[in-house]
């Protein structure tokens, strides 16, 4: 560490050539400020500013609580799919008897490199109850015996655009798994196996532990993503049926749509609230992590 | 571990990577080949995912008769913006994050990162009215300003690793030689970090080629509009030209997916290095 070990005259120069750092930040911090805090703040003062009323509106609704129900199964869903995909996914990249892991760890990020309204697009005609090839393909197999209204069944359309976003988001996982993985000491696992630990117990004892970490920052990104997604709602569905399908985001962009701005702004404070929740937690985990290591 | 279990593990690993490929790659083989169907063949009732005969009509119908062509350049042009301005901001930022140690570097490192979790919809009006009063509704210029809100604090991550990870011993060396600092960023620094600020700069140009909330909203016609908003407007309120809609998704997708399978190794280098380290 360089920094740590500054001899008086690096110091001096610096002081004389570098200029000081917080005007090579003040850009950066500037452009951050004008097209993030402020519309923050100026949306916060708009909702106190007229006195509620936009707020009230908003737990008026009627089918406000269906909304934030909606808002947390489809969270809980996303989250919980594309960590269980990402575990499986990056586990099944350290096989051994695999040949290829590049390959296929490249062909594995493919849904989450591409734009999230093509990937929307596609599943919409995937999912397409007559001429989609999803419906066509389990009825083949005999799993389902006649075609399901996957976009535009109200009980069965929320589950279906999460799958949707659990393959955009799941190679997101199998990304950072994997690196938490690599990054174990390959003496462990030799430790463990001489003491004649199973796969299973090297897997809950040794792996598991190793990545908790990762697990914690993964599962609150892909949380905070979910909660913010909505491109891939609004190209499949619109957030219908009947709202059926409608989330926060989706919520806040219909308001906008129908030029109702203290409607919009009282759904953003809303988004705001969880998200400070989720930053504080966010910001805890990172500071652990910086003390660990 | 005996030759029969080890054999049956990976038998078991093949399948296993079978399926997660089927789950990734299908809705990718469903785009591909609808794209190449005809337009009956489409609506055919069993569906098949190959094409009974292959055509290129979607193809030509997206280029002479959509306005697409126009979109694409338009998402060059947005995305072009969006690259410079971003390594510019993020260059003298992720600079001073590497190399200074100040009061305020963790504050205004956390400030810059933030705009990272704020979701994207809570700006949605007040960035609207902020682009609205510069005159800059339905503009490539306005839209490429609202991306900045997405690159800024991913990218100014991604070049403080990059930095951080280049010798401050070689700036110095320079300094000594009787140059100045300003000399050592240029003829030292900024040669040997371009294949990363490279990267950086075409991940920003990836985030703008990808957005389509505030595209959506801040373009009003075909002069301005984005590859993925146009690619909505194939869906009218009565049909939806599913042929034509999968040949621009192609379209849209293939560059990015070469650029990206190039460039991979500095994308996971940065966003993992990003996302673990504090």
């Amino acid at each position: 560490m360089t920094q740590t070990l500054q001899t008086p005259a690096v110091r001096a120069r610096r002081g004389r050539l570098g200029g000081h750092p917080v005007a090579l930040m003040l850009p950066a911090a500037a452009l951050t400020a004008g097209l993030t805090a402020i519309p923050i703040i100026s949306t916060i003062v708009r909702t106190i500013a007229d006195g509620g009323s936009g707020l009230a509106r908003l737990f008026a609704i009627p089918n406000f609580w269906q909304v934030m129900l909606n808002t947390v199964i489809w969270t809980i869903v996303s989250v919980l799919g594309a960590v269980i995909i990402g575990y499986i996914g990056a586990l099944l990249l350290q096989a051994k008897a695999l040949r290829l892991t590049g390959l296929w760890r490249s062909l594995i990020m493919i849904p989450w490199i591409i734009p999230g309204v093509v990937g929307a697009t596609v599943w919409r005609w995937s999912l397409s109850s007559d001429y989609g090839i999803l419906n066509q393909w389990l009825l083949d197999l005999g799993v389902i015996p006649e075609p399901v209204q996957w976009l535009s069944n109200p009980d069965v359309v929320l589950y279906a655009v999460a799958v949707v976003q659990v393959w955009v988001t799941a190679p997101f996982a199998v990304l950072m798994v994997s690196a938490a993985l690599a990054g174990i000491p390959t003496e462990r696992y030799e430790a463990a196996r001489l003491d004649g630990a199973s796969a299973p117990k090297i897997l809950w004892y040794i792996v598991v532990p190793s990545i908790r970490a990762t697990t914690g920052i993964v599962v609150l990104t892909l949380a905070i993503w979910a909660l913010n997604s909505f491109t891939i709602i609004w190209v499949m569905t619109s957030g219908g049926p009947a709202g059926s399908s409608t989330i926060l985001p989706i919520l806040l962009y219909q308001a906008f749509q129908n030029g109702d701005q203290s409607l919009t702004a009282a759904v953003a404070v809303l988004q705001l609230a969880i998200c400070v929740l989720f930053a504080l937690v966010y910001v805890r985990t990172m500071t652990d992590l910086e003390e660990q290591s | 571990m005996n030759r029969a279990t080890r054999t049956f593990l990976a038998v078991g690993a093949w399948a296993l990577l079978a399926v997660m490929m089927v789950w990734t790659l299908a809705p990718i083989a469903v785009m591909v080949f609808t794209s190449f169907k005809e337009r009956n063949d489409i609506f055919a009732i069993p569906a098949t995912l190959l094409p009974k005969t292959w055509t290129l009509e979607n193809y030509a119908s997206v280029f002479t008769s959509s306005s697409m062509p126009q979109a694409l350049l338009n998402s060059v042009v947005v995305g072009a913006l969006v690259a410079a301005a971003t390594l510019v901001f993020c260059f003298s930022a992720g600079y001073a994050l590497a190399r200074f140690r100040f009061r305020s570097s963790r504050p205004l490192a956390i400030f810059i990162l933030l705009g990272q979790i704020v979701p994207l919809t809570v700006l949605l009006l007040p960035l609207y009215q902020l682009v609205s009063s510069l005159r800059l509704l339905d503009s490539t210029i306005g839209i490429a300003l609202t991306h900045l809100v997405i690159t800024v604090p991913l990218v100014t991550w991604m070049i403080r690793n990059q930095i951080a990870a280049i010798p401050i011993e070689l700036e110095e060396a320079a300094q000594i030689d009787g140059g100045s600092r300003f000399d050592a960023v240029s003829y030292v620094t900024l040669p040997i970090a371009a294949p990363g600020l490279a990267a950086a700069g075409m991940f920003a140009f990836l985030q703008s080629w990808h957005e389509y909330l505030f595209a959506s909203v801040l373009t009003t016609s075909s002069s301005s509009r984005t590859a993925p908003v146009a690619l909505t407007e194939f869906a009218t309120e009565y049909s939806v030209d599913w042929g034509a809609t999968m040949a621009a998704s192609v379209i849209i997708t293939v560059p990015i997916v070469i650029v990206f399978i190039v460039l991979q190794r500095y994308f996971v280098g940065g966003l993992t290095g990003g996302a673990i380290k504090g």
